[in-house]
């Protein structure tokens, strides 16, 4: 009996072949697209569960609130650490990371800059899986100046292979030409779907600081390993009274404060856990180890993927139903020679199942070999491994089960109710069956797709508002010199010399930018009443007096520094946040203090006096609002920024490496552009973007696929109505308008439908974005008209063919 | 001795209704075939031949009436136990043939035998015996696309008989085909009933009714005239 429905199945497919085509590319089309999202998500879904015990580890986090300023930590108090472990018999274990930040490798005669190195407790190998090669792991990181490297290190220093890495062991690793580490061990590179990715891991031991016993003071990211079958929550509600012991005593003797009197102001600060694998998706704080995702575009991503298999099946729905009249006599003589109603559904599923089957067969190779064209657009390195495939095909079969169910369904229970007497006599043939049901799958297809459009549109218009906004200083034409600190003393030599070189309009040396990752923040208090409900807690940066000139920023008020000014070491620049945060009417020469840490009064301060007040300028992402900075003058060597004008960049810029070269003959400059750097830090949402456009587009493009089938079928079903109307003299264009317009009605509902949902949709997109654009009409408008424009030259196409069809044939085979 | 009846209706009413009309299709109207009987029905278009037919073949419920077949009352079985009945007892011709374009002939014919469970070798023999008495075994692997019209209607003979059904109904099974062509199917026709199977057949054609033993002329969905043919 399988064998007789296999059998007709692909008979029946292949003498419809168009119908077939239509089914399997569009089917395909879908799945591929869904699989590409699949592998995107799980890729997402994935991060740090290579850890054995990653459901055991927890990241203790901080959130502090002083006076109006909320702060939120992904780092602790340098002893925590170690205090959780031995105050609370449920932790297993605990461990600090610290980023170290750059450093000069010596491979041979040359320093090589590396970025990824971090300190860690010995107990890192404990808490995170990270297989070593060789060396122990217990002991590796428990001298100081041990370092343990990866393959890749291994590789690039020792010119080690596998094999070998045990002669790593041992060796010593040069950094900055002046600190020796001894090799401890080799681990495996770490998965790329970790929160933190480092290529060294030194010591905590080596770090001096990591011994500090303040507990005011947060600094390192500090994981916590459960014991099996212990309750986090428990550390949770233990926590704040932990916090007291430890930090309220320390907050009484050196601020004279008690825990309480802190929390009677309004302020607070308070530790959270953060479970190791929501890291990645959720966590979003000051002083993370690494760049982490967003669960929103998991979200969004998942949700477009579900779309677009959505519109895929209702095509196959649609087209099915439409040919039922074709289909209509094999049921009826079928039934009549006994074939019950389950033999019937059985046979039609197996068609619609073997249709999908080849689809997902056509959509895994496609997958494939789309893949590195996707991962250039994610920005991501999936590959479907044999790992992968354990889940996939699975996963695989299911989708050609469920989808192949799911869209045949109903053409199976549809099909297999005709009336054998009713098909027999022809009653049914003439009707184009089953409208209602395929109108409302085409209005939901089309409300998908023009939500689609919409969310493009929005997306596209706020990233361009972000590339367009006035961002309160220039970022185009600034060179920046990344590695200016490793001059030390000769920085400002080497900034004396590029402002004199010619296409050089000015140059500030600092390494807190708009665009850099520099950050500090201090306490600032506006009168000697050190109150602690009015204490600003603003960036605070450090600049020359060439800065503002430089980035091209604009003074609200008052002056900027000069160098004649001998005062100006006491004086400071606030932006006008920080003026509107102080509350200040006239803000110029009014006095600031700044706390040193520890004790709060005017004896353990420094006394500034406001000398302008700088426009607002953007320095974090658009997402927040722009907040508190205070500038002041110091000699941060951090970078050098370097405003052009020149039509022979290249040239410049080698004249600039010259002058490197002649003060630092063994160091690699580092360098930039303001820019670039910018748009770096929204590579996400332009990934987002660029992901959500091609989407978008094959959906419209699956959607088009299902319209073009349907129409031509409906042309087909008319065949004999047109030949009469031609016949009575209907024009070419009153044919194709009729045939026509019965799909528009149903596009036009769709916008009805998708425009509010759209707007409403996206607006909550939007709120994310502190900065952003209004939802314009003309984006309701053209998502509409491009909606209406393409299913009309869709249908058209099979409208016209239909009306240029000449009547006697279509009337000779009554 | 009495000849068994193979099918008596009593009294049987059939109306189509629409929204604004009621159409008698039926009206009380009383058959009695015996079995091995050959029967034609005649009569005018809208008489209610089809009609008839249709419930004779258990395609179609009537609204009153009786309908004892092999002396068991059907008229109000379920579609369920009607298509039971229908497949292990009764084999259809149509006039356009109604063969399934996407199987050959061979699995045209087969079809029934699947739906009636008939395992695989069982199946070949007796299809393969019964295409080779249609005359058609050399068409076994062509699909109906490829068969004129009269061996189509023999391969559509040939799928109603395979299951060796008690009954056949034909609905103006030469309707479609030329004299020549429709004689052949006549005549096959003849001697399956000759061979013991009870036809009843729905024609137009004074000259096909005249292969059956009786006709029975239908009028307004009533009896007019029952002929004895020698």
């Amino acid at each position: 009996m399988i064998r007789n429905y296999i059998k007709t199945a692909y008979r029946s497919l292949i003498k419809n072949k168009g119908f077939t085509v239509l089914n399997v590319l569009g089917l395909s089309l879908g799945l591929a697209s869904c699989l590409l999202i699949i592998l995107y998500v799980a890729d997402e879904l994935s991060y740090d569960r290579y850890n054995t015990k990653a459901d055991r580890i927890y990241r203790v986090n901080e959130d502090l609130k002083l006076g109006e300023n909320n702060v939120h930590y992904a780092v602790c108090m340098p002893p925590l650490a170690k205090t959780l472990k031995s105050d609370f018999t449920y932790v297993e274990n605990t461990v600090r990371i610290k980023n170290v930040g750059l450093r000069h490798v010596k491979k041979g005669t040359t320093n090589i800059l590396e970025n990824n190195i971090a300190f860690a407790d010995p107990s890192l190998f404990d808490v995170f899986t990270l297989p070593m090669i060789n060396g122990n792991p217990a002991s590796a990181l428990a001298e100081p100046n041990s370092v343990v490297i990866n393959e890749t290190i291994a590789k690039k220093y020792f010119n080690s292979t596998p094999g070998s890495y045990r002669d790593v062991v041992g060796k010593t690793l040069t950094f900055d030409d002046n600190t020796f580490y001894k090799v401890t061990g080799v681990i495996r590179d770490l998965p790329r779907q970790s929160h933190f990715n480092y290529d060294f891991f030194i010591s905590m031991s080596t770090f001096p600081d990591s011994r500090s016993t303040e507990w005011l003071r947060s600094d390192y990211n500090t994981y916590v390993l459960f014991k099996e079958a212990s309750d986090h929550k428990k550390l949770e509600t233990a926590l704040p009274a932990f916090l007291n012991k430890y930090s309220g005593a320390q907050m009484q003797s050196q601020l004279n404060m008690s825990m309480a009197a802190f929390e009677k102001g309004g302020s607070f600060f308070r530790l959270n856990l953060t479970p190791l694998t929501d890291i990645h998706l959720k966590s979003n704080r000051s002083g993370e180890l690494g760049p982490n995702g967003t669960v929103q575009y998991v979200y969004i991503f998942s949700a477009i993927a579900l779309f677009i298999l959505l519109i895929a099946c209702v095509n196959f729905m649609n087209l099915s139903t439409a040919r039922s009249s074709n289909r209509a006599r094999e049921v009826g003589v079928r039934k009549v020679l006994g074939s019950a109603k389950r033999h019937l559904i059985t046979q039609f599923l197996t068609e619609s199942i073997m249709v999908t089957f080849a689809a997902t067969v056509i959509a895994l190779f496609s997958t494939v070999a789309l893949l590195p064209a996707f991962n250039q657009l994610a920005g991501k390195e999936l590959s479907i491994s044999a790992q992968t495939l354990t889940w996939l095909i699975p996963a695989l079969l299911f989708i050609v089960l469920f989808v192949g169910a799911m869209a045949g369904s109903y053409p199976a229970f549809y099909l297999s109710s005709f009336q054998p007497i009713d098909v027999l006599k022809g009653k049914l043939s003439a009707g184009f069956k089953g409208a209602g049901l395929r109108s409302f799958l085409v209005v939901l297809q089309f409300s998908i797709s023009i939500f689609l459009i919409i969310g493009t549109l929005v997306i596209y218009n706020q990233l361009n508002y972000i590339q367009t906004k006035n961002l309160g200083y220039n970022r185009n034409q600034v060179l920046i010199v990344q590695n200016t600190f490793e001059l030390n003393n000769q920085a400002r030599v080497f900034k004396q010399e590029v402002k004199q070189l010619p296409g050089v309009i000015n140059a500030t040396l600092t390494g807190f930018l708009p665009t850099s990752n520099w950050k500090n923040t201090s306490i600032f208090f506006k009168d000697a009443a050190f109150d602690q409900k009015k204490a600003l807690f603003p960036q605070t940066w450090e600049i020359d007096e060439d800065y503002i000139k430089t980035l091209d920023m604009k003074m609200a008020l008052g002056r900027n520094f000069s160098s004649q000014m001998l005062t100006d070491s006491s004086g400071i620049i606030i932006n006008e946040s920080a003026a509107k945060f102080l509350g200040l009417k006239d803000p110029l020469n009014k006095p600031l203090y700044r706390s040193n840490g520890g004790k709060q009064d005017i004896s353990n301060s420094k006394e500034y006096h406001i000398i302008g007040v700088v426009k607002d300028f953007n320095f974090s992402s658009l997402r927040d609002v722009i907040s508190p900075v205070v500038l002041v003058l110091a000699q941060n060597k951090g970078a050098l920024s370097v405003r052009v004008n020149t039509t022979n960049l290249p040239f410049l810029l080698s004249q600039i490496k010259d002058k490197w070269k002649a003060l630092s003959p063994n160091i690699q400059m580092n360098f930039s552009f303001m820019d670039q750097d910018f748009d770096a830090s929204y590579r996400a949402e332009q990934r987002v973007g660029r992901i959500f456009i091609v989407f978008t587009s094959l959906a419209i493009i699956i959607a088009c696929l299902g319209l073009f089938g349907l129409a031509a079928y409906a042309a087909e079903q008319r065949t004999k109505e047109i030949g009469i109307r031609k016949i009575l003299g209907a024009s070419i264009t009153t044919i194709a308008g009729m045939l026509s317009i019965d799909f528009l009605k149903l596009v036009f509902i769709a916008i009805l439908i998708s425009l509010p949902a759209g707007w409403f949709l996206m607006n909550k997109w939007l709120q994310d974005f502190a900065y952003r654009v209004n939802i314009q009409w003309w984006v309701l408008v053209l998502a509409g008209f491009t909606a209406v424009l393409i299913a009309f030259i869709t249908i058209s196409f099979q409208s016209i063919k239909a009306a240029l069809s000449n009547p006697v044939n279509s009337l000779r085979s009554e | 001795m009495q000849e068994a009846k193979m099918i008596k209706i009593t009294d049987l009413e059939k109306f189509y209704r629409t929204e604004e009309v009621e159409t008698i299709a039926l009206n009380k109207l009383s058959i009695e075939v015996k079995k091995g009987e050959f029967v034609a029905i005649m009569g005018p278009s809208g008489c209610g031949k089809s009609t008839l037919l249709n419930i004779l073949g258990m395609l179609d419920d009537p609204d009153d009436g009786s309908y004892m077949f092999n002396g068991v009352e059907v008229a109000h079985y379920t579609e369920r136990k009607r298509a039971d009945l229908r497949k292990h007892n009764i084999g259809f011709v149509f006039q356009s043939f109604n063969l399934i374009d996407e199987l050959t002939v061979f699995e045209n014919v087969e079809l029934p035998l699947i739906y009636t469970g008939v395992p695989s070798a069982e199946r070949v023999k007796r299809v393969e015996e019964v295409l080779d008495k249609m005359q058609i075994m050399h068409r076994r692997n062509h699909y109906p696309q490829q068969l004129s019209g009269g061996q189509q209607q023999r391969v559509a003979i040939a799928r109603a008989v395979v299951n060796k059904p008690k009954l056949i109904l034909a609905d103006e099974p030469t309707g479609n085909l030329d004299s020549s062509n429709g004689n052949d199917v006549m005549e096959l026709l003849t001697d399956l009933n000759e061979q013991g199977t009870t036809i009843i057949m729905v024609t137009h054609s004074e000259h096909d009714a005249r292969y059956s033993h009786r006709i029975i002329r239908l009028l307004d969905g009533q009896t007019v005239m029952e002929n004895i043919m020698i």
